[in-house]
Parts: C-alpha cells; structure tokens; sequence
C-alpha cells in the first residue's frame, strides 16, 4: 500500500483530496439546498421533508459518517497545505502584487474555508445537535432567523460560502486534470453561476425565514 | 611543426567509415577508468558530455551559467540542416557537403566537411528520438524549409527557437548522465587555464564564480566546447557570457589558433540606439524573403519613410543584385548596407540603419499571411523598438554574429596539445570563410554526439597516460598564476570600468577589422589595441574581492583575453593578402566589388601558434586539398 | 521618440546567502527610455563603481528572452509589468519619469539568494534529473519520419517545451510551487510518442522531486500563467496530474 500512501501523500494526491471532497461537499451543497426549498412550501412540507429525511435510518447515519470522514479529510489536508505553502516561501516579498491570475475567492481559500469549519460547527450545533422531541425543525429554524444578528451571520457565511465554491470548484476541475481548451470556459462560468446560486439560494432563506417570521 | 590533419585516406564518401573502423577501441569495463573533462555544455559540450557518460567513461561537465540549459546555443532561432532528401528535391549529402564548402568561400578541409553532411541525418533521428518538437506537416511527418539562400528545403526548425530545443535535448541526456552518477557538473565555474603534464592536456583551472576559490580539476582529455568569440567586438548578437579565454589560454599552451579573422557578421539584425547597449538582437534572416531593402536615394534625407515617394527610394540589393536581389549572401547583405551607410544614405536617428520594407508584400499576400509567416519577429521587434513594422517598416543594420576561426583540430577534433579536444564553435573546422545560416547546430551536434565519442577513443587507446594528481606542480602553479592575475585586476583601481575599455576595444575593431578592411586600419587597429591593453592594464576599475561573486571580475578577466586575442585577430587580416567569404579586405575585390579570392597563394588555414608575451605569434600554414570540388568566384548577380 | 527619464530604485541588497539583506535606493538618472531594463541596471552599476561602491549583482545571459538566466521581481511582479516578457526584454519606455521601482529576488525556500538578486534555481535542474528526458542513447535510434505525429500533437508539445526554465513562475506563484515548469516539461514528453513509454515513471519522479526540494503546492491561482514570459497554460498542469494519478493507480511504478 505504500504505493497508495505515496501518491496521496504527494502535493498532487493532496489536491486531489481536496478535490474529491471538495466537489463531494459541492454535491452535498446541491442536495442541501434542494432539501431546504421546502422551507418556500411553508411549515409542513419543511416538516414532513425532515421527517421523510429521517426515516431514512441507517441511511442518514452512513452520509453523515461520510460527510464526516470527507469533513475530516478536507479540513486536514487543507490545513496542511495551508501551513505547507506558508513555508514555501520564508522571505515574503515587500511589495505584491497580481498578475491578474488569483480572483478574490482563490486567494481567500484558506480564511473562507476556516470560516466555512466554524460555521458548520455552530450550523450543527443550532439544528443539528438540539433535542427535538417538542420542537419542529421548522420552529427551530424560524424561532433562530428571527433574531436579525443570525440572518445577518448566515448571509455573510453564505457568501463566503458562494466565494469559497467559486474557486473551489473549477479548481477541482483542474487538480483533477479536467482542463481541455472546449470545456474549460464552460467550467468556469458553471463554478460562478454555482456560487451565485450557493449564496442566493442558501443566502435568501434565512430572509426569507425571518420575513414569515 | 607540421600540421598534420590525420584525414584519413580512400574517397571522400567513404573516408570516415574507414576511419572509424581503423580507430582502436577500448573495452568497454575499461572506458569507465578514464575521465573526461568537457568544458560548456552548449549544443556541442552538452552532446559530447552526454555521448561519453553513455558510453562509459567518467565525464566532469563545467559552464559558466547557473544551468547547463543556459548555454549560448539556446538564443539560436533559424534551424538546423541535414540531408535527410525528405522534400524529394534532390538533396544528398554531397550536395549538403558542396554548399557548405562554396559557402565557406573554399576555406575549409573537404573531408571534415563531408563527415558533417554524413552524419547531419543522424542528428535529426537522434534528436527527434529524445523528444524534440521539430515543426511537422499536417501528415504527420518533419517540415522543412528553405534557408540561407539554399536551393533545397533542408532546414529543420521548431518555431523560431530551433536552437533552444536542440538544446534542451541535450540538456535532458545530460540530465540522465547526471542522474546516473556518470557525469559530474560543475556550474557557474570559468575555466581559467589549462593544465599540461607531460605535453598532454590533464586538467583545467577553473574560478568558481559563486565563492570565488580557484579549483583545479584533473582528466585523461580536456573537450573545449566553449563557443566563439564574437563578443571580442562588444556589440554582438552572443550572449553576454561569451567569450574567448577558454580558447585564448588552451593557444597561450600550445594549442594553435586557426583563422581567427573569419568572423561573420549578419545583416539582419536591430540597430544600435544609443551607447549604453549592451547587446544586439537578430532578426532572422528568413525576413528577407519577403522584406525589401531600402535606403533613400539622396544622402540626408530625413523624412520619414512613408513620405518618400517610391521613385526617390534606392532598392540597392535589387538594383546591383538583380537576380538574388533582397536574398544575397549574408555577406553581401551586410556590406552593401555599410556602404550606403557610408554615402550618408543611412536612415533613423543614428544613420546606421537601413529599411526592411514589408508593405507590398503585405499589399500582395495580405496582413494575415504576413503576420502568419512573420508574427513573432514583429512582435519581438515591436517589444525592442516600439515601432509597428506592418505599419513602418522596420530598420535594420548588420551586426557581428558567429566567428568561423577558432582552435587548430584535425580530423578526430584534437587540437595541436595531445589530449586537447576542441568541439563546436570554439574549433574552426567546417565552415571556411564564412558560415552558411543552420549549420552551426549542425556542427556542435555532429561534433558532440557523432564524432568525438569515437575519436576520444581512439586518443586513448594509443597514448600513454600516467596517473596525475591535482596537488602536482603542473596544477599548484597554474592555479597560483590565475589567483595572482585575479588579485592583480582587482589591485589597479583605476578610472575607467571593464564596460567602457571592452566598448571601445569593440569600436577599433567594428570599424577596421569589421565588415570590410584595408591594411592601413588593421595597422593602425593594432596600435590601437596594444595601447588599450596598457591602458587597461593601468587604469580599469574592478570593484569587490575575489572571495565572492564579483561580475566585474569575471568580466574583467575575460576583457583582458579579448584584448590580446583581437591582436592575433587583426594579424591574421593583415596576413591573409585575399578577400574571402567573412573576410573582405578592400584592396582585393572584383570589379563588382565581390570578395576576390587568390586560390594560388591563400588555399590554406592560417594556424597561430603563441611564442611568448609581447612576442609576434608565429604562423603556420594547413594548405587546402580541393579533390572533389571545383574552386568557382561566386556570382549573385 | 528616445526620451529620458530619471528613477529612483528600491534594490534589495545582501552580500551573500547567510547575510541579512535590506533595500537601499538608488537614483537612476536620465535613463533613456529605449534601454532595456538590464541597461538601466548596468547604468547604475557603471555609476556604482566609478562612485568606488560595489554594483548590483544580477544574474543575465542572452538578453533576449531566451535563455531564462535573467529575471527579478519588480515591483511586486515577476520579471516586471509587462505580459509575455522576460525582465532583458522589458523595456524603460514602460516607466514614467519620477516613478519608484522595487526590485527584489525571486523568492522561494527553495531558491537561496546567492547575492543581491541572484538566486540559486538549482532545484530546478533536480527535478529535470530525476526524468525529464527520453532514456535514449546517442545512435541506434529510428528514422525521423517512422513515427509520424499529428500537427496538433507536435505543436501542443512545442508550446509545453517552450519554457525557459527562468523560474518566475516559482516566484510569482503566492504558495512558491514549481507546477508550471515541471508541467510543461512533463507534458511536452507525455504527448510525444517517443516520451510515452516512460511516462509514468517519469511523472511520478518528477513529481516526488519536486516535493522534496521544498516548493509550494498548487493551490490553481494561474499567477504562474499570467507571469510566465513564454505564456506557458495551466493546462499543462492539468495534463500532468492526469499522468501522475493514471502512474500513481493504474501503472506499476510505486
Ligand atoms: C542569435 C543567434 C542565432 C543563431 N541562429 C542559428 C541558427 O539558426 N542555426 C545555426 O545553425 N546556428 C545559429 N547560430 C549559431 C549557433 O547558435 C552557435 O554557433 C552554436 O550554438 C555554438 O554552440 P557551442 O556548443 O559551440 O557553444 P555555446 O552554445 O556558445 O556554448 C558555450 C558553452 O561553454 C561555456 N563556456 C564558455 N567559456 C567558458 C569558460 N571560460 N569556462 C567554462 N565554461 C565556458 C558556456 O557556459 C557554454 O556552456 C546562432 C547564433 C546566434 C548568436
Ligand atoms: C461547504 C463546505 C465546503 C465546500 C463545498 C468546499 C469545497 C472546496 C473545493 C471544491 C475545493 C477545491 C479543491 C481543489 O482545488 O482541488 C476546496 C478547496 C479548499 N478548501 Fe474547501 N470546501 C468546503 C469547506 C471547507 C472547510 C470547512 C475548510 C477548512 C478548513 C476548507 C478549506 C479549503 C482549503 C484551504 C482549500 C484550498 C486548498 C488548496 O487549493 O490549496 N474548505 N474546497
Ligand atoms: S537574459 Fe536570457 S532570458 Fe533574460
């Protein structure tokens, strides 16, 4: 297995962690979000959607493991990489400057994604891990968005969300070798309308959540 | 002392194949006890070195550069010949083998030259094999074109970087040598001297350039693979690290300097524009194909180009060269341009400049096939000159570009020091008195990958070769010599700076031992230079220590061998009573004012040996022997 | 026209690899404006001297951006402003009168400063050695023409091999990673039939090499491309980590 271990182990396999649970958690996102445009059908379809979600059983348990495991490999090696590169280069230059290559979301990866870390914590923590035997989830969440402070956090963790996809997946793209001059452009303009939709569609629910409210 | 060229005996075509079966061979678990010292690593040092390693021997690879991949034979654009026929337009190798002796103006060894049209295939099978990415034809197969004026399509390229890619495959084999342990390299290391024991060459001096200590390094052979010494004129189109110490200090051993005033000089190239610079750049000569060169008909005119109207231009190539017209030979390009120079007629700011004219070619084939053909040279001369030149047309003026002097070899490439091999640019074997365009890479790559792989062998496998160890005298005081000549630069202290002496040694030498020469500004360049010489030897400024990285020490040392090298340059002009291919001395021309050669008296190679400090160099003469080809004056008319 | 211009400069100045460096300035006066960047730099140095002080060291061979030997950050940028341009090739008409200009090294762990802006990019001949070639030895090898290669292949090849091996993309790049150049070589000898058969082992050592000279990882930021003087594509990049993963799972090399 060594063979296994050295691949990954390389600054290549890492990316491809990176890219494999990237685009998984990209997936993930898609899912998500179909799941909770059930919050626009009003308290019950929200409610019977969760309930249809759970009696999945087993099921949701092997996800979340997996969701946990790809949690657990994306943060590492992103941490890793992260300390790599600051190493890489011991001496900074005094004056930097752009080429025009990074955008906004590439060169904030690591801070948004240390972002997006802390606010899945706190995410799980507020509708995940909460004793719901005399609570809805819908009541849960519209009792939350009814503070303005968390609408407020949860646009902005949407955006940086949408920022850090908006590099993220054409970059996962390319660490998996899907560069070719046709598709490319295509690519591109797919990772920024996944963006736009990652902030807006997750973006607008707490607003709209703590409108109804 | 005899020259004796060792060219080996039967008919030409069939002189190397016996030659290389005549040549002893050593067994091959012996090869890896001898050790071979090759200096540079441009296409012909990189080939060799990677060549020996492969076939056992223990080689040691020095260059001055950060990286072997840096060598001067990376700016190399154009392409590479070799008689490969693939254009079915009755190529062959004596074809290759006839041109390359007419264009060298007869001044060069018929079976040497041979040799290289035989093995010019190989070079492409062998290069295309480590991956280089030669143009090819939408079939499938290798593009050729036409170049230099030749009259079959036998030019192989890869874009306009032909030269970077041969090299860069060189590179990669000496980068597998490296890996393998065969080869050891050395870089950012200047060869200061050489080092003979017993007469034969055992070892090199070399500075390191990064902790400034003085090394010496001992081998069973010495490979000179160190380029040519164009840079002798400052203002070159070389790289700036070229130079002649390498060769000039393996002559002040022994080793004979051969025809050291063949040095070429290339019409195509961007003018100077101002004294600051520090060198030039060519514009490939492939220009000419669709440019045309012209100057205004009356001296002084000053309006721009698109005011003079068509009847007040002098198209003088087509004018004087009507059937050749704007593709004359490079030197007649070049001395046609100086000429009108001359009478005032030069244009830009400086009037040292003539026009490369584009429009009705564009009017013709349109912008597109233009731009196509010609779209990164223009970008490259718009990037240096700022002017557009499907706008304007461009300017342009000859500069100096490859010199075909260079170390006395005879035919297995071993100089007149036993065990002194010298390969490439830095000998001055195949191309006579004037080189034709794609046959220097020819010729490193031949030499390095075709040649010396065998010859070596056969040097060893008849001399005696005693142990040397680098604590022997030979060595001790070798490297004492250079510590006292580097601690002497830098002790003068002088007012003037390495720069401004190399500039205006490269002045005295571009305006009388250049382009076109006559007696009288050879013998007042001469005085020129001795003058020079003590002047730098008094008054340069070298800055820093020898304990570190100092450029201006390194250019220092290699400005002092300029200065006695362009000495024996311009001694040989004065001796040579002829006009050939890149030597053209006034006073022997046609009445078309064509370089006239004198067959009777100067079918030889002028080989220079040194005799002492502040002692004329003594001459010595290799006569040609012409079997196969008849001797004709070229006519472009 | 020629103009001339005067400058002040902001050079980084060590004496050698274990000394601390800083920035010391310089004014550059009436430079003309057809100089390349190297001129004004030998200028400088020129006045240096005469001023009995020691010039700045600079690393330059052919001065016409070939040969990758020169290139220095300038003002935040790799061999300077200018796209698709080498810093010998970059030319003075691309700066103002009065203006400031930073010059710093290529920095990177892996490139040492050797003295002022020189650097040492030996890691990048390293990672060449361990496969960057075809292992053919001289002679014994086919006819040119017995392979024929598409045009598309050959030129795609020719645009991977046109790297010059300058390393800016090394220095421009925020993480200091070395992908750009070791794809192009990578590449260029994975399209080539006369490279595939070796072409796992090849990437696999290339690759490994270069995570042991200490460079940076990719993190797909195109800076490299967007500096790269010979405009060299990130798809390259692309291509190699394809050969790596195909080496990496699917061939015998371990
Ligand atoms: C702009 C330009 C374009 C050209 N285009 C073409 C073309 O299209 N076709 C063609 O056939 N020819 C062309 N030529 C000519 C050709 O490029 C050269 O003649 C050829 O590359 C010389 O190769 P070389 O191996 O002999 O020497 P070089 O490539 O000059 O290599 C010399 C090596 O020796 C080393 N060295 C030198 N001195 C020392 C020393 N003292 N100590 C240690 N090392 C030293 C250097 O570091 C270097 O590694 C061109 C030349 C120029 C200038
Ligand atoms: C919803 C959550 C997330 C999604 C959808 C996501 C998606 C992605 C994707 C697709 C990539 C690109 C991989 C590549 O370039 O090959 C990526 C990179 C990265 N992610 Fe995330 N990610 C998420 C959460 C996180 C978290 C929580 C962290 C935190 C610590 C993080 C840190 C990073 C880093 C540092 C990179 C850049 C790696 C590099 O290129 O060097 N991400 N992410
Ligand atoms: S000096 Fe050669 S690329 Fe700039």
């Amino acid at each position: 297995m060594s063979w296994f271990v050295n691949t990954l182990g390389s600054s290549i396999g890492k990316k491809l962690m990176m890219a494999i649970s990237g685009l998984s958690f990209c997936g993930f996102l898609v899912a998500h979000l179909a799941g909770n445009l059930f919050i626009y059908g009003g308290r019950d379809a929200f409610n019977s959607y969760a309930t249809h979600l759970h009696s999945l059983g087993p099921l949701v348990t092997i996800a979340e493991l997996g969701l946990l495991t790809l949690a657990l490999i994306h943060v590492l090696t992103g941490a890793t990489l992260f300390y790599e590169n600051l190493q890489s280069r011991p001496q900074r230059y005094a004056v930097n400057k752009s080429a025009g290559g990074r955008t906004i979301g590439s060169a904030t990866m690591p801070y948004t994604g240390a972002f997006l870390l802390l606010f899945v914590i706190f995410h799980l923590l507020n509708f995940h891990f909460v004793d719901k035997t005399h609570i809805t989830i819908f009541d849960i969440v519209s009792k939350s968005f009814s503070h303005p402070a968390y609408v407020v956090f949860y646009v902005l963790a949407m955006i940086i969300a949408g920022l850090h996809v908006s590099h993220g997946l054409w970059s996962a793209f390319q660490t998996l070798g899907a560069n070719h001059p046709k598709y490319m452009p295509i690519i591109m303009m797919l990772s920024l309308v996944f963006s736009l939709i990652v902030g807006i569609g997750f973006g607008f629910l707490p607003i709209y959540i703590s409108l109804i409210a | 002392m005899h020259l004796d060229a060792k060219i080996p005996g039967g008919p030409l075509a069939e002189k190397w194949d016996r030659h290389k079966f005549e040549l002893k061979l050593i067994n091959p678990a012996n090869k890896r006890k001898f050790e071979i010292i090759v200096v540079g690593t441009g296409l012909a040092g990189g080939s060799a070195a990677a060549s020996l390693a492969e076939l056992g021997y223990n080689v040691k690879s020095y260059c001055i550069q950060d990286t072997p991949r840096r060598a001067h034979s990376i700016a190399a654009q154009g392409g590479i010949n070799a008689s490969k026929n693939y254009q079915n337009d009755a190529d062959s190798d004596r074809r290759l083998f006839y041109d390359t002796i007419k264009g060298g103006d007869f001044r060069a060894r018929e079976a040497n030259v041979y040799r290289l049209a035989q093995v010019s295939g190989n070079i492409i099978d062998q290069c295309v094999a480590q991956g280089v990415p030669f143009a090819r034809e939408y079939g499938g197969l290798l593009a050729n074109r036409s170049f230099g004026g030749a009259q079959v399509s036998r030019t192989f390229y890869a874009r306009g970087q032909t030269g970077q890619q041969l090299l860069l495959g060189a590179y990669s084999a000496l980068s597998r040598q490296i890996a393998a342990g065969k080869v050891q390299m050395f870089t950012r290391r200047e060869m200061v001297d050489l080092v003979l024991v017993n007469g034969q060459a055992r070892g090199i001096v070399v500075r390191n350039l990064i902790t400034g200590d003085i090394e010496t390094h001992t081998g069973d052979a010495v490979v000179l693979c160190t380029g040519g010494y164009a840079n002798v004129f400052f203002l070159s189109t070389n790289a700036m690290a070229c130079n002649v110490t390498a060769s000039y200090r393996a002559y002040m051993k022994g080793a004979m300097f051969a025809n050291p005033c063949f040095t070429q000089i290339h019409p195509t190239c961007i003018p100077v524009h101002g004294t600051y610079q520090s060198k030039l750049t060519l514009m490939s000569e492939s220009l000419r194909n669709d440019g045309r060169v012209w100057v205004p008909k009356n001296a002084g005119d000053k309006r721009s180009p698109d005011q003079i109207p068509e009847t007040e231009r002098d198209y003088f190539l087509e004018r004087k060269y009507p059937s050749f017209g704007n593709l004359v030979p490079r030197d007649v390009a070049s001395r046609n341009a100086k000429e009108q120079c001359d009478q005032g007629k030069g244009v830009g700011e400086t009037g040292l400049a003539v026009y490369l004219d584009f429009r009705d070619a564009i009017n013709r084939d349109g912008k597109d096939v233009i731009a196509q053909k010609y779209g990164n040279l223009f970008q490259m001369y718009e990037k240096i000159t700022a002017d557009n030149p499907y706008e304007k047309p461009m300017m342009i003026y000859p500069a100096v570009h490859y010199t075909m002097g260079g170390l006395w070899v005879d035919y297995n490439l071993m100089s007149t020091i036993p065990g002194l091999f010298v390969l490439g640019e830095a000998n001055f074997s195949d191309h006579g008195a004037n080189r034709l365009g794609a046959s220097a890479l020819m010729q490193g790559l031949a030499d390095g990958y075709f040649v010396i792989p065998y010859t070596i062998g056969g040097y060893f496998a008849g001399a005696k070769l005693p142990k040397v160890s680098a604590d022997q005298t030979e060595f001790t005081i070798a490297a004492k010599e250079a510590d006292i000549r580097t601690k002497r630069l830098l002790s003068i202290n002088g007012k003037r700076t390495v720069d401004d002496i190399h500039r205006e040694l490269g002045n005295i030498l571009w305006n009388y031992c250049g382009m076109a020469r006559n007696d009288a500004g050879l013998t007042k360049a001469r005085t020129l230079i001795q003058s020079l010489r003590s002047e730098f030897w008094e008054n340069v400024r070298v800055p820093g220590s020898d304990k570190d990285i100092n450029q201006s020490l390194e250019r220092a040392g290699r400005v002092a061998d300029f200065l006695e090298f362009s000495e024996l340059m311009v001694v040989d002009a004065l001796t040579r009573r002829e006009s050939c291919g890149g030597h053209f001395n006034e006073a022997f021309q046609t009445e078309e004012n064509e370089a006239r050669r004198d067959d009777e008296n100067f079918c030889h190679v002028a080989a220079w040996e040194y005799a002492g400090e502040g002692k004329d160099p003594v001459f010595h003469k290799e006569p040609l022997v012409f079997e196969n080809v008849k001797l004709t004056q070229r006519s472009y008319k | 026209m020629t103009k001339t211009i005067n400058l002040t400069l902001k050079v980084w100045r060590q004496p050698s690899t274990e000394s601390k460096g800083g920035f010391e300035t310089y004014h550059a006066s009436d430079i003309s404006t057809d100089m390349s960047f190297l001129e004004m730099l030998d200028v400088v140095n020129e006045k240096l001297t005469m001023d009995g002080k020691e010039p700045i060291a600079f690393d330059h061979d052919c001065r016409e951006g070939i040969c990758g030997q020169c290139g220095s950050v300038v003002n935040g940028r790799a061999h300077g402003p200018e796209k698709g341009t080498t810093l010998c090739q970059l030319h003075m008409r691309h700066f103002s009168d009065g203006d400031t200009i930073a010059i710093e090294p290529f920095r990177a762990r892996a490139f040492k400063v050797l003295k002022d802006l020189m650097v040492d990019r030996s890691a990048l001949d390293k990672v060449i050695q361990a496969g960057g070639y075809v292992s053919v030895n001289t002679g014994g090898t086919p006819d040119a023409n017995a392979i024929p290669i598409s045009k598309e292949i050959a030129d795609k090849a020719m645009d991977a091999a046109a790297c010059i091996g300058c390393g800016a993309c090394v220095a421009a790049c925020p993480n200091a990673s070395a992908m750009l150049f070791v794809s192009a070589k990578v590449s260029q000898l994975a399209l080539l039939p006369q490279g595939r058969p070796e072409a796992a082992r090849r990437v696999t050592a290339m690759v490994r090499t270069m995570d042991r000279m200490g460079f940076g990882n990719c993190s797909n930021e195109r800076e490299c491309e967007a500096e790269c003087p010979k405009e060299i594509s990130i798809t390259n990049i692309a291509r190699m980590n394809r050969e790596f993963f195909k080496a990496g799972f699917f061939s015998a090399v371990k």
